[in-house]
């Protein structure tokens, strides 16, 4: 088992998860309620990471994030930011091809609220603030713990990207799934058999939480009909 | 505090609506579904805000909306309490923090003695606990009626001394009939002690009829005609008000003068046939109108067919019927009769099950209709829409 590798992946997910989830809330609240005509093309930028290579998004960050890039480069120059090859831009990366992971949950977590629930608490006095915590927030939050998860088990299976943007740097940009490829290809395959194993059942562990929190807190429990 | 709303929309919702209610007083926007009556009371809530929404919506002295000034206030703003159709209670709080929830946050709500009285007022006590999801249609309904009244009774948040606004949208109709009736009485008796103007809205007549002290008739947003409930029913302002107030003896015909206040109505059914009826003339209608007109239920008496013979001073109409069904409902039996002399016309009457039974009438039988001219109310035919 690479501990070193285990201990980035985790910590990986873990941030994503962090990082996405407040971006998460407010993309999948303007979603679910939106009437914007051009909400079908957001949408399905949002989901283009679900469809696209990972090969081709790790190719379009290196191009755009370069150092031989215009904006690699002034990010390196003025704040000495490096994003590529590093646990910084494999975080980048790794947040945006989450997105979709993340935000589809809640998206349906809050397109399930019924609509006057928010008009009951406006009515009540309830400034829209207030309603978001004391209503909207305790009510969508299966799909917010559905995302977490979900993220955190994808985060820990990403491979293809996370080799095309951060190489594999031991201790900085290697992770399990990247250390499980070089075992293989080490014909090391005990090792890489421990490491994917623990991978298989994290992420059966993952999805079981999210059916779990589907079914005890779905966000139609407790709706009078 | 009187209301007094005066709203104008041109799309995408159209309302061109005014009527006001004073306080204490219950009216009812009755129409039928996709009349405009729930987005009538949304505008008054403050919950529907197009932006070409013009006029006035006020409460006492305070503007709520004003389309000239610039003034339209949230929904928080706006003293509202509304109870809406599937109660909209929040499935994450318990029944009280329901209620409560508008309630300054330092209050310990568990131990306030306003909010417990509330519940025991509305016989909610002992459900405090409860998720909405526990409780039965007919307590939902209750919660959401609690959570409303403390929203317009509750007077620690603002200085304002004044009350607010009780709006119902069809609370009633998604709860079984004997819980209905129940309700009804609590509404009955909270009106006698909260004294804000009550906006109901429904599409069920006989609910409109019996909690409204004035009934306001909506069509495709329009307010048609208010007035109490029994002036309205029996005297439609004109044909689309009959229809949408369910009256079944609605006919067409023509207007002719007579001495002075008397008119002949001539009534021409689908075969051509024509028969002449004396009404009361309020010198609205020019001479030769053509009308609609109503027949009043109350008013009509039944006679055998050979009857005795009336004083033919009496400008009273006598109508010979075959009556054509007959269908027993107790104490009145519901009947319907053509008149000989228009075959093609049906009257559809209540009448006394026994006053049918002492002239042994049965389907087919001839009887004899007296309808007295206050009976008839004549009205124009469509009006402009």
């Amino acid at each position: 088992m690479d501990w070193q590798a285990a201990r980035v992946s985790i910590l990986l997910a873990a941030l994503t998860a962090l990082v996405l989830l407040p971006v998460g809330i407010l993309l999948a609240r303007w979603l679910a309620w939106s009437r914007w005509r051009g909400k079908p093309l957001a949408e399905a930028l949002l989901m283009l990471p679900l469809l696209l290579p990972p090969t081709v998004i790790g190719f379009y960050f290196l191009l755009v994030l370069g150092t031989n890039s215009t904006l690699g480069n002034w990010l390196s120059q003025s704040m000495g930011l490096r994003l590529v090859f590093s646990f910084e831009g494999l975080l980048l990366a790794s947040a945006l091809i989450n997105l979709p992971f993340m935000v589809q949950p809640i998206q349906r977590a809050f397109a399930s609220l019924p609509d006057n629930l928010r008009e009951a608490a406006w009515v009540s006095g309830l400034s829209s603030w207030q309603t978001f915590w004391k209503i909207e927030l305790p009510l969508a939050w299966p799909g917010m713990l559905a995302g977490i998860a979900l993220t955190v088990a994808h985060t820990l299976g990403e491979f293809g990207v996370v080799l095309m943007v951060g190489g594999s740097i031991a201790g900085e940009t290697r992770t399990l799934s990247v250390a499980i490829y070089d075992r293989v290809q080490a014909f090391d395959l005990g090792g890489a058999h421990q490491m994917a194993l623990a991978l298989v059942l994290f992420s059966l562990l993952a999805l079981a939480l999210v059916f779990a929190a589907g079914r005890t807190g779905s966000p139609g429990k407790g709706v009078p009909r | 505090m009187d209301l007094k709303v005066h709203l104008n929309c041109p799309g995408p919702i159209q309302l061109d609506a005014e009527f006001e209610c004073a306080a204490g007083e219950l009216i009812a926007l009755v129409g039928p579904s996709g009349s405009g009556k729930t987005s009538l009371l949304r505008a008054v809530a403050g919950l529907l805000r197009p932006p070409r929404l013009a006029g006035q919506v006020a409460l006492g002295k305070t503007l709520w909306f004003d389309s000239e000034q610039g003034i339209a206030l949230g929904p928080q703003q706006r003293r509202v309490g509304l109870v809406f159709q599937n109660y909209a209670l929040f499935p994450n709080l318990s029944a009280l923090e329901n209620v409560a929830v508008a309630c300054p946050s330092q209050l310990d709500i568990w131990n306030d003695a306003s909010l417990r009285a509330l519940f025991e007022r509305l016989g909610l006590a002992g459900l405090e606990r409860r998720r909405p999801a526990e409780l039965s249609g007919g307590q939902q309904q209750r919660v959401a009626l609690a959570r409303a009244l403390r929203r317009i009774t509750h007077q620690a948040q603002e200085a304002s001394p004044h009350h607010g606004v009780l709006l119902l949208d069809e609370p009633f109709s998604a709860v079984d009939a004997p819980t209905r009736q129940t309700l009804y009485r609590e509404l009955a008796s909270l009106r006698q002690e909260v004294s804000t103007p009550m906006i109901l809205v429904t599409h069920d007549l006989a609910e409109a009829r019996r909690l409204a002290d004035r009934v306001v008739i909506l069509d495709g947003g329009r307010t048609l005609q208010s007035g109490p409930p029994a002036k309205v029913f029996a005297s439609p302002r004109n044909a689309r008000v009959a229809d949408l107030v369910g009256i079944q003896n609605h006919f067409e015909g023509h207007f002719f003068k007579q001495s002075p206040g008397w008119g002949r109505l001539s009534w021409r059914d689908s075969g051509g046939a024509t028969l002449d009826l004396q009404v009361i003339d309020k010198n609205r209608l020019a001479d030769g109108a053509a009308i609609s007109w109503v027949l009043v239920g109350e008013h009509i008496d039944l006679l055998p067919a050979s009857g005795p013979s009336v004083e033919p001073s009496t400008h009273d109409n006598f109508l010979i019927c075959q009556l054509l069904e007959l269908l027993p409902l107790g104490e009145t039996s519901l009947c319907m009769f053509s008149p000989k002399a228009l075959p093609q016309s049906r009257l559809t009457l209540n009448l006394s099950s026994s006053q049918l039974r002492k002239l042994e009438a049965k389907p087919g039988s001839l009887l004899q209709l007296r309808l007295p001219p206050e009976g008839i109310h004549i009205m124009p035919q469509r009006a402009a829409p």
